[in-house]
Formats: structure tokens, C-alpha cells, sequence
């Protein structure tokens, strides 16, 4: 109560000292509009991020207890370790290759629903967005429904004379499911950032006698490059912290780094352990994050 | 500013005021789904029932660990009174402090409880015995299977589903396995057992049954499976014939669900009443009755038809497991399992 008091006054008597100095009033009203979104990312974001970074530095002894005592040893056991290292370098492949699926995927019909108007655009874009009404758990369920041994797939399989594949619990699987669930997300980031897209534009390149593929390639291509970059960001950063579809259709044989913090934290209990996973997504987070600016600032 | 203080003051009077009149509140943290819907029939009811005075509030949670960790959150001002969770996870909260020591201090029942339901360095006490079991389909598999080699059965390639390691289905399973061929002290090597899982790898559909093993060997998705003999007990009843239960010939492991009295929590007294009425021969021989938990009291006298479908007849075949050893070499086992068994089953 007082906190929150103390918070809400503090920017109005900045603002009261200085009443003839327009710049201050600026900075003020600034803090002003920024402190509440400032005030909860701090309370709920960064520092619980913070006790993350303190606990994935506490020792683990055995029994999944949590020490008193700092050491270094969960970070030196991760970084050091084959498995681990195998686990991260897994982890970043597997959601560089998805999403580059998603976007092949998603591209045509981003591109499409951004020329079609009117209803018709309307009603694609519900239907685009409606997956995202359904839980992941429950599109995932469906997703074991049709690949599953003898679900929809491997029946047709089997109907033409095909021998019947293991499409699930596996990394097929995985990669399947997490495609079609990220799609929506990849599409719409897609078709925020054609924004620069102009029909003209491609008018005039083919007046100018390119053909329909140079048109895609040299023209279509560049002006997207802005949404492209913006989807494969979302879809990267969702597929790497997912862990329910993983879970449910990796049949307990694909270890990425988010079941693998989710085995450590709820099953093992070794919470410093997977304090360190996290951080170290955090640190890929980063990484892909510098990646995305660098990309922007290189295509606009 | 007035209002505040008047809104306080009020505030002040109205939580100072209210146990004087209302009853106790014993907060329960234990397991959500079936065990919550069985175990507020069987044993909560009946308790408040006989104590009007005091009302159970039961807090669900899916797991041991998640239960551990609400009890992490608040230990600065524990707002539960008592914690139902398996031996391992409450070695754990025993050792970070958060529990008080069930005793005969706490319970009179405390001296007729089996041997197994004591552990040094736990505060706990052991109130449900659970155990493995096969489970099959009956439209898959016509005869009920005798031996824990059925899963290594090459008739079933493809056809089994089991939790992996670190789940104590996959590593009890493996010390059972190691047992069967020859092992000693799974301690210090476990090979024998882990060499038997690598047999029934090649067997295996999934190591991750989602949302749990039962419904998958009901529908037939898989023949045989692993599971815990309450929840297949259960399940059995409910599948229509579609899925039995087995208890194989080399014997079985115990889990052990511990009572532990959370330290600090705010109801103490009727904290330790509930304790004791858990722990009575009474609520143990009813929740045995509704869920097929083997009951931790031995002056427990189960009906035939129920005895017969729980551990409880079988207690000579059962494989001693420390749990609190074995956590300490859990992470190992887990390991070997991700290079050694897990790779075979693709």
C-alpha cells in the first residue's frame, strides 16, 4: 500500500520542482507514463529473473536439497558437460529448423491474406487466428490423433500399400506439432511487417519485363524481409521455451532444453540445476534478440 | 487518509474477530485428481464429521514436487498445516526445515505403524503404500502375465508405454529388473538392471504416456504397460474389462506417501488431530476400500476382496528400496538411462 503510494507521488513532485524547465517536464511526464509498466516489469520480471540468476549459483546437494552455500559447480557441470552441450546445440537446431518450416509454410498464405480484402480478407484472418482459441495441449492431443500408429496418416499409408511410419514420439513428431502450433504466430508477425509491400511496386517491375520469379525474388522478397525477420524471432523464441508439445509428442525420447529444465525443476527437484538451463536460454534469447536488430537494421 | 485508517482499524477487528467465533481451518497440501475426490470421501469427511469444530481445506497439487515447492514459497508464513507427499520429496522438505516430527507425541497410532512406514531423517510418516504393477490390455494380451519379462516379450515391439527416468517408474522398474538378474545393491551398480531395460527398450512406443499410462493401455494404444497398482486398480474398474492389472511373481517396490505436519503452519493443534485420525485404523482401512492404497497401520484388517487387490498380501515379495539413498544417485541413473536405454527404443 505504501510502496504503491510512494510510487505514484514520486514523479508528480519531480514535476513540481521544476515547473519552468520544458525538458524536465518532458523527462517527468515521461517517468510518469513509464513508471507503472517500469514498476510491474521490475516486480515481476526482472526480479524474479534475478533470483533465477542467484539460485542457478546456490549449491545442489544430494536429494535435490538446495545449500546455503554459492559455487560455480552448476554452471562448470553444464558448460563442460557432453550431454548438455549435445542438449543446447540440439535445442537451437531443432527450433532453427521449425522455424524455418513455419515460415515456408506460413509466407504463401500471409502473403495472400495481406492481397485479399474486404470480407473474404476478414474471414481468412479469423480462421488464421482461430487456432490460437484452442489451447496447445488440446491441438497437440489432435495432432497424436492423425500421426499416431494407426491414426488418420498411416491408415491412408496402409490403404495405398505403404508400410505405416513412426511419425510420433519422436522428433517427426515434435517437429510437426510445433509447426502447425506456431504458424499463427508466424503469420500474423508476417503480415505486420509487409507493411512496405506495394502493388505498384510489382507493377511496375513487370512493366519493366521481369518475370512473375524475378518479381518474387528481387522485389516481393526484400520489401517482407521486415515481417520475415520479426516471425522467425517470435517463432524461434517460442519453439525454444515450449515444452508441452515436446513433452506430448516426443513419446520421452527428444531432450531439448525446455523439458529438460521442466524434468530438473518438477521431477528431480534440483532447482539450481535448472535455474542455470534457464539462464542459459535467457543468454540464446539474447543472442537471437542481437541477431533480429542486426537483420533489421541490415535490410531497412 | 481518515477512510484508511478507519479501513484498517476494521480490517484489524475483523481478522482478530473471526476464530474467536469460526471454526479451525487444517490446511491439507496433497495430491489433485482421483487421490483428492477418493481421499476427502473416505477420510476427510468422516474427520470432520467427528470433529465439528475443525474443517479440512484441501489445496490439490499434481505433484510431490510442486507441493514442495509451495511449501519453498512460503516459508517465510506457511499457510498450510499438513503435507501428503512421497518419502523422497519429504526427505527433502526435512531436511530444508519446513516439517515438524510425527510422533507418539503427535499420534498414538505412531507405534502400530509397519516398520517401512518409518525413516530416519524424514519428520514424516509413511500413510499409503502404492505399488508397481503390470497393467495389459485384455484385447491385446489373453493371459495375465507372470513375470516383469513380459515387456521384453518381442511380440509387443512397439506396444509397451512406461515413464522414463528420472520418474521412479522407470528407475523402480530398473531395480526390480536388476534384482531379477542377479543384482545386489542397486547403490553401487545397477547394470544388471539397466542391461533388462535395454531389452525392452526396442519394445517401447512411448517413455512419456501422456496424460497418464492407464488410458493409453485401455484404448489399446498400448498392450502393456507400467503402472501403480491404486490408480490401476481404479482404472480397471472403470475400463469396462478393457485393462487388468498384474502384481508379477519377482515382486514389487513401495511408494510411500508420508504425513508430514508443516513447521509454522497456522492451526497447529487440529493439525496434529487430523494427523492422528490419517493415521487411525478407521480412515486407513476406508481409504484402502476406496482407492486400493495399502494401509501403513498394522492393526488395519482389510476385507479379503479388498486385501487381495492391494500390496498388503504380498509384503514378503516386496524389494526393500532406500529412497533416501537412492536420491542420491538418481542423476546417475538417469544418465546411464538417456545413453544406454533411451537410444535403443527409436
Amino acid at each position: 500500500m505504501s510502496a504503491a503510494a510512494a510510487a505514484t507521488t514520486q514523479p508528480a513532485n519531480a514535476a513540481g520542482e521544476r515547473p519552468g524547465s520544458g525538458m524536465a517536464s518532458t523527462v517527468a511526464l515521461a517517468t510518469l507514463l513509464l513508471g507503472p509498466i517500469i514498476a510491474v516489469n521490475g516486480l515481476a520480471f526482472l526480479m524474479p529473473v534475478f533470483n533465477l540468476l542467484l539460485l542457478s549459483f546456490r549449491e545442489s546437494l544430494g536429494g535435490s536439497t538446495i545449500g546455503e552455500a554459492y559455487t560455480l559447480a552448476n554452471w562448470s557441470s553444464t558448460l563442460f558437460d557432453s550431454y548438455y552441450i549435445e542438449l543446447i546445440v540440439q535445442s537451437i537446431l531443432t527450433s532453427l529448423m521449425i522455424t524455418a518450416l513455419t515460415l515456408v509454410a506460413s509466407y504463401p498464405i500471409a502473403l495472400y491474406l495481406h492481397r485479399s480484402k474486404g470480407r473474404w480478407r476478414t474471414f481468412l484472418l479469423v480462421l488464421v487466428i482461430s487456432p490460437l482459441l484452442t489451447s496447445a495441449v488440446v491441438r497437440t492431443y489432435g495432432w497424436i490423433a492423425i500421426l499416431a500408429d494407426d491414426g488418420l496418416i498411416n491408415n491412408m499409408l496402409k490403404a495405398f500399400g505403404v508400410e505405416a511410419m513412426r511419425l510420433i514420439f519422436n522428433k517427426v513428431g515434435v517437429v510437426i506439432g510445433l509447426t502447425e502450433i506456431l504458424m499463427p504466430y508466424m503469420i500474423l508477425a508476417l503480415l505486420a511487417g509487409f507493411g512496405r509491400l506495394d502493388p505498384r511496386v510489382e507493377e511496375a517491375a513487370e512493366t519493366l519485363g521481369a518475370s512473375p520469379w524475378k518479381v518474387f525474388w528481387r522485389i516481393v522478397v526484400p520489401l517482407t524481409m521486415p515481417g520475415v525477420a520479426l516471425g522467425c524471432l517470435l517463432s524461434f523464441v517460442l519453439a525454444v521455451s515450449s515444452f508441452i508439445t515436446p513433452k506430448l509428442l516426443g513419446g520421452g525420447r527428444v531432450f531439448l532444453l525446455a523439458t529438460e529444465i521442466y524434468d530438473q525443476a518438477i521431477v528431480t527437484l534440483n532447482w539450481p540445476l535448472a535455474a542455470t538451463l534457464s539462464m542459459i536460454v535467457l543468454v540464446i534469447f539474447g543472442a537471437a534478440l542481437v541477431l533480429y536488430s542486426r537483420l533489421l537494421r541490415a535490410v531497412i | 487518509m481518515k477512510t484508511a485508517i478507519f479501513l484498517s482499524g476494521a480490517l484489524l477487528l475483523a481478522t482478530t474477530a473471526l476464530p474467536a467465533h469460526a471454526q479451525q481451518t487444517v490446511t491439507l497440501l496433497a495430491y489433485s485428481g482421483l487421490f483428492q475426490e477418493r481421499y476427502t470421501k473416505a477420510v476427510i469427511e468422516p474427520f470432520m464429521a467427528a470433529h465439528p469444530d475443525i474443517k479440512v481445506e484441501y489445496f490439490p497439487q499434481p505433484g510431490s514436487a510442486a507441493m514442495l515447492g509451495v511449501l519453498r514459497a512460503q516459508k517465510a508464513a506457511q499457510q498450510t498445516d499438513v503435507a501428503i507427499m512421497d518419502v523422497s520429496v519429504a526427505k527433502t522438505g526435512t531436511d530444508e526445515g519446513l516439517f515438524d516430527k510425527v510422533d507418539e507425541s503427535v499420534t498414538k497410532n505412531y507405534a502400530d505403524l509397519y516398520p517401512n512406514a518409518k525413516f530416519e531423517g524424514v519428520a514424516g510418516v509413511g500413510v499409503t503404500f502404492d505399488n508397481l504393477v503390470l497393467i495389459y490390455n485384455t484385447d491385446a494380451i489373453k493371459t495375465a502375465p507372470t513375470s516383469w519379462n513380459a515387456l521384453k516379450d518381442p511380440a509387443l515391439k512397439g506396444k509397451v508405454a512406461m515413464m522414463s527416468a528420472p520418474d521412479i517408474v522407470g528407475i523402480g522398474t530398473t531395480i526390480i529388473m536388476d534384482r531379477m538378474n542377479g543384482g545386489k545393491d542397486f547403490i553401487q551398480n545397477i547394470n544388471a538392471g539397466m542391461n533388462a531395460m535395454a531389452e525392452v527398450a526396442p519394445n517401447v512406443q512411448t517413455w512419456e504416456p501422456k496424460p497418464e499410462v492407464y488410458p493409453t493401455v485401455i484404448n489399446g494404444q498400448v498392450s502393456l504397460g507400467v503402472g501403480w497398482n491404486a490408480r490401476s486398480q481404479v482404472n480397471a474398474d472403470k475400463s469396462d474389462g478393457k485393462m487388468k492389472v498384474a502384481l508379477p511373481q519377482e515382486g514389487t517396490i513401495l511408494q510411500v506417501n508420508t504425513i508430514n505436519l508443516v513447521k509454522g503452519g497456522p492451526s497447529s493443534d487440529a493439525a496434529r488431530k487430523f494427523v492422528d485420525y490419517a493415521l487411525s485404523p478407521q480412515a486407513q482401512s476406508a481409504f484402502s476400500a476406496a482407492m486400493y492404497y495399502a494401509p501403513t497401520n498394522s492393526a488395519v484388517k482389510l476385507a479379503p476382496d479388498v486385501a487381495n487387490r492391494t500390496v498388503i498380501g504380498a509384503m514378503d515379495k516386496v524389494i526393500p528400496v532406500d529412497w533416501i539413498a537412492l536420491s542420491t544417485v538418481r542423476d546417475r541413473i538417469t544418465q546411464d538411462w538417456r545413453r544406454k536405454v533411451i537410444p535403443l527404443s527409436r
